[in-house]
């Protein structure tokens, strides 16, 4: 797994690429609340999972527990482009029901830049 | 090293004569005070690996090389007089330091004799006693001076030697310890594995016309499945297949947190969706490590067929019908267990009809990778229901899991596997006779 960040239109997008499993989870988790303690509401966080492969539960955890600091420092906390499989995983285990996932950055943008519904 | 270092080694080593706390003091006190001088200072001096060893040892060596580049330097012809003079001095002081080096080995050593035939004692020998014998024209005889930097040489290759075995001892201890401390978890995970597996049903409740059949398998790094049979009123049955994030011994214990509440609840109430919400409010409470757990929860009324089911996040389970149709049960896509209160789960229900075969599992088995790090995928699954579901339920459980182990070979089994296969078939009038 490797992760990149970006920043867009004031916004920080973070885009891991591979795998996040079990061995990768922590790391990833560290990343995603390095981006979030580092952001200013009313800046969001993207993260961008065009290149995201895999996410095993542990992955999920990671955004779980990320989406849940961003919540309480009211910063928004969205996903973006999640490749099919990675769109499964989300969709059975309910994550896509309280974590926001947009067809792609753009939808993101939009989305963040209206602030919450 | 050469045996009379070795041995005033040894001796600076015993209790007492440690090269510190001999020379200054101690002369004024014993009848033996000069012998222990002397072997205190050689012990300082010849010692191995201490400072004034070293610098002693640096000082032989330099002698050498100058006393060496010396018999260069007078076979010029036209050397200024004080330059001579200045090699005759110096010649005097290589002789003088060479003879008491020799002589503090000598006294030294614990064998006198054999140090003195010995090579290095024949050579040390060699380097100044020409000097008393022949004067300062030795020139070939200090040629021989050059054999000293062999002791030089040993003894350096020899302290590299000693440290590195030292290194090396040290590191083989480290790692026995290492060993020890790692064979003592991978025990104690050997038992928790066990007993993950020793507290879960190993019998499906009896009832006419349903079987039931039930296989974990856990990884060796210790996941957190578990599944559940549960006696309900009324003569009804709770199946359970659930799956905690994570792995390891943190994920054990919510496992057994969640199978707990889960089994407890069950009994309180009359739909799986109020059970599941019950029980997710109660582990969103009892969560210090943020973990969750994916819960399917159905309840089976084996006298109409009927199985009302909620859905916590978990794999949708897969209906094989008489006639060979596999189907994912819907109602998928409820939040997991243990993530967030205050979320509902809604019911579902499914008429099972004889000939059916239900098909709970974890993603241990559709995520089981192989070499080529290819997952076993939900499509190989649904074909092997399809083809071999007709059968025992028992027999589809062992089906599946020797097909998940071969397809997985040798690749390590980093999750969990975990089976369950229900079948009903009606019985015939005749045999219920």
């Amino acid at each position: 797994m490797n992760v990149g960040t970006e920043t867009l239109a004031g916004h920080t997008v973070v885009i891991p690429a591979g795998r996040v499993d079990f061995n990768s989870a922590s790391e990833f988790q560290a990343q995603l609340e390095r981006a979030v303690g580092g952001a200013r509401a009313p800046a969001a966080v993207i993260v961008d999972c065009a290149a995201l492969e895999y996410v095993s539960s542990a992955g999920l955890r990671a955004f779980l527990l990320a989406a849940r600091a961003a919540q309480r420092a009211g910063i928004a906390f969205v996903l973006c482009a999640l490749q099919p499989a990675v769109r499964e995983v989300f969709d059975l285990s309910g994550f896509s029901r309280i974590i926001s996932v947009y067809p792609d950055r753009a939808a993101a943008l939009t989305h963040v830049a209206q602030g919450p519904p | 090293m050469d045996q009379p270092s070795v041995s005033s080694r040894a001796r600076a080593a015993a209790p007492g004569i440690t090269p510190r706390d001999t020379l200054a003091p101690v002369t004024a006190r014993a009848s033996g005070a000069p012998r222990r001088a002397v072997d205190g200072l050689a012990a300082l001096l010849l010692q191995g690996d201490g400072r004034w060893a070293r610098a002693f040892e640096n000082l032989i060596l330099a002698l050498i090389v100058v006393s060496v580049a010396s018999v260069g330097l007078e076979s010029i012809p036209a050397l200024p007089a004080w330059a001579v003079q200045a090699l005759r001095l110096m010649e005097i002081i290589v002789v003088a330091v060479f003879s008491f080096e020799y002589l503090l080995r000598l006294a030294a050593a614990p064998d006198k004799l054999r140090f003195i035939v010995s090579f290095q004692g024949v050579v040390d020998l060699l380097s100044f006693a020409p000097f008393y014998v022949g004067g300062l024209d030795t020139r070939w005889v200090r040629m021989l001076r050059l054999l000293r930097l062999l002791r030089v040489l040993k003894l350096r290759t020899h302290l590299l030697e000693a440290t590195v075995g030292r290194r090396t001892r040290e590191l083989a201890e480290k790692n026995d310890a290492l060993e020890r401390a790692q064979a003592q978890i991978r025990s104690e995970l050997e038992v928790a594995r066990a007993l993950q597996v020793a507290i879960l049903p190993a019998t499906f409740p009896s009832r006419a016309g349903y079987e039931g059949a039930a296989r974990m398998i856990p990884a060796t790094t210790m996941g957190g499945d578990f599944y559940d049979f549960i006696e309900l009123p009324g003569g009804q049955i709770g199946l359970v297949m659930a799956d905690v994030s994570g792995k390891g011994v943190p994920a054990a214990f919510f496992m057994a947190v969640a199978r707990t509440n889960l089994r407890e609840l069950a009994a309180h109430h009359t739909t799986p969706g109020a059970c599941l919400a019950h029980t997710n409010e109660v582990l969103c409470t009892q969560n210090p490590l943020d973990l969750f757990v994916t819960v399917f929860y159905c309840i089976l009324d084996p006298a109409s067929g009927v199985l009302r089911y909620a859905n916590g996040g978990h794999n949708p389970p897969l209906l094989r019908r008489a006639d060979g149709a596999v189907e994912a049960l819907s109602g998928a896509g409820g939040l997991v267990l243990g993530a967030m209160p205050g979320v509902g789960f809604p019911d579902h229900a499914v008429q099972l009809r004889s000939g059916d075969r239900l098909v709970l599992f974890t993603d241990g088995i559709t995520e089981a990778f192989n070499a080529a790090d290819e997952a076993y995928g939900i499509e190989r699954l649904v074909e092997e229901v399809r083809v071999h579901g007709g059968g025992a339920a028992a027999a589809l459980v062992e089906h599946i899991c020797h097909g998940v182990t071969v397809f997985a070979a040798a690749a390590p089994q980093s999750d969990d596997i975990t089976l369950i296969v229900l079948s009903f078939d009606r019985l015939e009038p005749a045999a219920l006779q």
